[in-house]
């Protein structure tokens, strides 16, 4: 995704707390647009050069200084990009069109051969349709049940920082264990969670046979990590709305419920949808999760859970074959593009609609 | 070796990468002609009781330092790491049976081991699974996977079957078909099923065939094959419907289910013996016949390997060739159980007089001798039998175990699996 | 999934934070209470199944009725864990790799977002677009040939395979940038320049204390990040040199499952950053809800 145009100014905020600012600066002046808008924007900087007081070597030396410290500051950054961002994308197209053994490297140009097979064959196509549905039962509960519990957080409660913590406790588990324990729990006979829908009276489910199952546990593995996550963003869009429009609506007789679905559900809806849209490049890469649901880790006998980062892994390195592996990783890297620039004009309506309200 | 079973877990499982110790170097800064070398193999290869640390007793200028990998597969990949990458892996590297034709295909970056006096040492279809078209041996070999069939019992008895090993043996019959029949007979009986899954006994049928997947010269013939559709048919009949548990290796019902009784029969190769008792500690009825359908048959072991990115394949060789002669072997055997592939070991009595009293008092060195020599067809696997071998794995457990597919609707995506293949 | 991103917005000086006039100022009842607790429940209940089965035998899955309170068999499965993976070395490897990457990061982004936020140069605005549609960038697909030239370095299997690349992040600039744009007033750089010190030193004198409460949360995001991290760890380091996530997926996939031996492991895993949620955890959740509101 990229940069957001506030309505009314320059700031670019691509993500959740920035958003609601856009729409929400009238009441929440803190917020950081302004300075984006600042540095982003062609404005200049106050910092104006200093008198000269000596002249010479030094100053000539000062001039350097200026002129070359702040590129000296941010060049980390774009070295680091270009070798481990940049450069492997580009040099994945190069290999994507080559005949390309893990072991023996580099064999013969063969076009577009590795996207033809990649295109055509249904592993891949399974895959697609198996990473949109996780992330989409991943992201739209999880931001349902997080507004939920924000707003419980949101009112005036005791211990606040003891549930907050609370909620964002299996955050700090890593996916591969939180992987190990679900796939446990969700085992097809000996699990207790089909034990648990036995003793309410519903049959087993086939968690691990069964397309839909099969993505509702991962999913459920991805919710409970980042629910408590996505709950702290929402709970902090919720802080940042006006308390006078609750007092107004008090005054006009509107109930909790009500004042939920008529003030607070809108004016954080950009942040909802932003949280969305700012975990959809890293729920269209999941891996972990699925990989370890089972100890084969390929994503089931049909390909039932197989991802599209799976399906790479599986080619470039089990089956020894980076050609087909890089024109996975192409295809998923469009795919996150094409979403990415959605996103953009997604996000672009909302800031806007956001602002005329 | 154990994880041949892990090979079955279908593809790579671990981290692909190498050993990094800086041992791996091989000591660069050696001095006074002190070498360290690095050994990498995965789960129980028996070493570790002593024998590595008997070898730099003998060999007093020589460190060795051994990494263990959880699986083949992980092993296998980190292997394949280390040739793409010719360097950073170890100076000896374990690899099992089933992955070895497709490091054939790199046997130039092995060392070739061949010697006068190696000749002998293994089993003929041992040495010529490590061998190449241009006559290169790679591999010293380890162990072997002489396969019978373990049963429980008391299962048995229940349906009032034969419950001692020989009318057990004699029940079960010489070929398949009996062994189908035989779990037609108990599944009647009792509506319960004889086998883990359909992809596990495929597995003793498989490695039956001569050429299952594809021609000495590698040409893929897996699903032209009748023997292998056949096989597939039968697995998938109507009348071996009820037979199967549908219960995927290494998962964690199937583990329960050694212990709840889930099925009734399996196929196990000597490593498997230690996965049986593992599984289901406190049961005392599984047992294992001297007997395998279809003549024959061995599913896995493994061997040794001296990459030539190493500093010191000649002292990685003297490593491998010490512990993979006949008394190193015997040891390993007593250590973890691992079934020699040495000629010469075989006729030890430390083998063949050896019992296992969790499988009743088994004779389990005289059973697994027998079918050692009971093997008789040498498989060829080329290149692609693992990824095809994976691939029929998936077939049959769509129909099987994740009644996701009819038989035929799996049979044409193994197929165009398998014309997808390079 | 690797982290949505978070806004990186200053905490609000407490002068310009909108007066929270409360609704109701009354306590909420016992239902809000009930929810929350279900929810407490919810995200503690696995943590607590790692720890029971992981204190019982394997056969504690099959027991009926299951037991509810943890068992006395954990450190017997916790030294099988040691035995079977080389637990205490990735730990080690973790806590490098996570300390190194995020102090790194910290550094670097704290030096890019000062110079974005504070300093003048050309090309400033394009070049912040640029970092921001980096975020947009699924750098993890570039894994083959970051494979291919790790192979080429040799760096296969070494922590420099997983600390290079990470050594500074798009969201750690972007972050700074924002934080100390807002956080820290033109005239103390200006004061300190004309005072006729160097750029490196107003840096070092104004920018990075100033730069500080955010540079923590930084660090912590990064730590936590770095160290849940599973997919290149898992791809270019070997079994014999794991971090800790890919050392804990290899107790799954070996050729038989102890589910209280995997458990116990999982358990194990945990507890490192779970000492760390109990020291920090406050710090964590105020830096989610990033100035937006005072934790």
């Amino acid at each position: 995704m990229g940069p957001v145009r506030c309505p009314h100014g320059t700031g670019t905020g691509p993500v959740p707390g920035a958003a609601s600012s856009c729409d929400l600066r009238e009441h929440t002046t803190a917020m950081a647009t302004t300075t984006s808008s600042r540095t982003a924007g062609s404005t200049p900087t106050p910092a104006k050069p200093r008198t000269p007081r000596r002249a010479g070597f030094s100053q000539r030396l000062g001039r350097w200084d200026l002129k070359l410290s702040p590129y000296l500051y941010i060049s980390p950054f774009f070295i680091l990009f270009l070798v481990t961002g940049l450069f492997p994308l580009f040099y994945t197209a190069w290999v994507s069109f080559h005949d390309w053994d893990t072991v023996m490297g580099q064999g013969e140009f063969v076009g577009l051969e590795n996207f033809q097979y990649v295109l055509t064959s249904a592993d891949f196509w399974k895959a697609v349709r198996n990473t949109f549905s996780i992330f989409l039962l991943s992201s739209i509960p999880q931001v349902i049940i997080a507004l939920v519990i924000a707003a419980m957080l949101d009112q005036n409660i005791r211990a606040k920082t003891f549930w907050r913590m609370g909620v964002l406790l299996p955050y700090i588990v890593t996916p591969v264990a939180v992987a190990l324990i679900f796939s446990n729990l969700f085992a097809d006979q000996s699990g207790i969670i089909n034990q648990w829908l036995g003793a309410l009276g519903f049959d087993p489910v086939r968690w691990h046979a069964e397309v839909i199952p099969s993505h509702l546990a991962i999913a459920t593995m991805v919710n409970f990590r980042w629910t408590g996550y996505t709950t702290l963003i929402l709970l902090a869009a919720m802080q940042a709305v006006s308390r006078e429009l609750y007092e107004a609506a008090v005054i006009d007789g509107a109930g909790r419920a009500r004042q939920f679905f008529s003030i607070t559900v809108p004016q954080i809806r950009p942040t909802m949808i932003f949280v969305v849209i700012t975990s959809t490049i890293g729920g269209l890469q999941i891996f972990d999760e699925p990989r370890l649901f089972d100890q084969a880790g390929n994503g089931g006998s049909d390909g039932q859970w197989q991802t599209l980062t799976m399906y790479l892994y599986r080619l470039g390195w089990s089956q020894s074959d980076f050609g087909r592996a890089s024109a996975v990783a192409w295809l998923l890297f469009v795919i996150i593009v094409i979403i990415g620039l959605i996103n953009l004009a997604v996000t672009r309506r909302i800031a806007t609609s956001g602002g005329k309200r | 070796m154990v994880a041949a079973g892990v090979a079955t877990l279908a593809l790579a499982l671990t981290a692909c990468g190498s050993d990094s110790d800086d041992s791996a170097e091989g000591g660069s800064g050696d001095s006074g002609g002190k070498v360290t070398l690095t050994i990498s193999t995965f789960n129980e290869f028996g070493y570790d009781d002593g024998l590595l640390d008997e070898y730099m007793k003998q060999n007093p200028n020589i460190t060795v330092k051994h990494t263990k990998a959880d699986t083949s597969q992980a092993a296998g990949d980190a292997l394949r790491n280390a040739l793409g990458a010719g360097s950073g892996g170890s100076d000896v590297a374990a690899i099992e049976g089933d992955q070895m034709p497709e490091f054939l295909q790199y046997a130039d970056k092995f060392e070739d081991i061949s010697d006068p006096s190696l000749d002998g040492r293994w089993q003929d279809w041992k040495t010529a699974q490590a061998t190449d078209a241009k006559g290169r041996l790679i591999g010293y070999g380890t162990d072997i996977g002489p396969e019978g069939i373990c049963y429980r019992s008391d299962l048995l008895k229940e349906a009032g079957l034969p419950t001692d090993r020989e009318s057990v043996a004699k029940w079960m019959g010489s070929t398949w078909d009996d062994y189908f029949k035989a779990g037609e007979e108990y599944t009647k009986k009792t509506g319960k099923p004889f086998y883990d899954s359909a992809g596990t006994i495929r597995l003793g049928m498989e490695n039956q065939m001569q050429n299952a997947f594809e021609k000495d010269d590698g040409t893929i013939i897996a699903t032209e094959n009748p023997e292998v559709k056949d096989m597939y048919d039968q697995l998938l009949a109507e009348s071996a419907k009820g037979l199967s548990a549908g219960l995927s290796q290494w998962t964690q019902d199937w583990n329960e289910s050694f212990k709840t009784g889930g099925f009734a029969t399996t196929l196990c190769p000597g490593w498997m013996l230690g996965v049986v008792q593992g599984n289901a500690p406190d049961v005392k009825t599984w047992d294992i016949t001297n007997s395998f359908p279809g003549g024959g048959g061995n599913w896995g072991g493994s061997f040794l390997t001296v990459p030539s990115y190493g500093k010191h394949v000649k002292e990685a060789k003297a490593l491998a060739n010490w512990l993979t002669a006949p008394e190193q072997q015997i040891e390993a055997f007593k250590s973890k159980g691992t079934f020699p592939s040495q000629i010469e070991a075989l006729k030890d009595p430390a083998i063949t007089e050896a019992t296992n009293p969790y499988f009743n008092d088994a004779p389990i060195g005289q059973i697994l001798t027998d079918r050692a020599n009971a093997v008789t067809v040498k498989p060829f696997k080329g290149p692609h039998y693992q990824a095809i071998n994976d691939f029929l794995a998936d077939a049959l457990g769509r129909v099987d175990i994740d009644k996701v597919d009819d038989a035929d609707t799996s049979w044409n995506k193994f197929v165009t699996d398998v014309n997808g293949l390079k | 999934m690797t982290a949505p991103a978070l806004v990186p917005t200053a905490p609000t000086p407490e002068s310009l934070r909108p007066k929270k006039v409360r609704t109701a100022v009354r306590r909420p009842g016992w239902i809000t209470y009930g929810l929350l607790a279900a929810v407490l429940v919810g995200s503690v209940f696995p943590l607590y199944w790692s720890v029971l089965v992981g204190s019982w035998d394997s056969s504690v899955l099959t027991r009926d009725p299951m037991p509810w309170f943890p068992g006395g068999n954990f450190w017997f499965n916790a030294s099988r864990v040691l035995d079977s993976i080389p637990f205490w070395k990735a730990t080690g490897n973790s806590l490098l790799v996570s300390t190194v990457t995020a102090s790194s990061t910290v550094i670097f982004s704290t030096l890019a977002g000062y110079s974005f936020a504070k300093l003048r140069f050309r090309g400033k605005g394009p070049l912040l677009i640029f970092v921001i549609a980096t975020l947009a960038v699924p750098t993890q697909l570039g894994v083959v040939p970051l494979y291919l030239v790790m192979a080429k370095l040799g760096w296969t299997g070494s922590m420099l395979a997983v600390i290079v690349p990470a050594l500074v992040t798009a969201f750690g600039v972007f972050w700074m940038t924002q934080y100390i744009g807002s956080a820290l007033p033109d005239e103390l750089i200006e004061a300190a320049r004309v005072d006729g010190a160097s750029m490196i030193r107003t840096f070092w004198h104004v920018g990075l204390p100033a730069a500080r409460p955010a540079a923590s949360m930084l660090f912590l995001f990064t730590f936590v990040q770095v160290w849940t991290n599973f997919f290149w760890p898992f791809i270019i380091l070997g079994p014999q040199n794991p971090t800790l996530p890919v050392a804990l997926q290899s107790l799954q996939a070996a050729y038989f499952v102890d589910y209280s031996l995997v458990l116990a492991g999982a358990t194990l895993a945990t507890i490192p950053l779970f000492i760390l949620f109990l020291g920090a955890g406050r710090q964590l959740v105020s830096g989610i809800m990033a100035g937006a509101v005072k934790g």
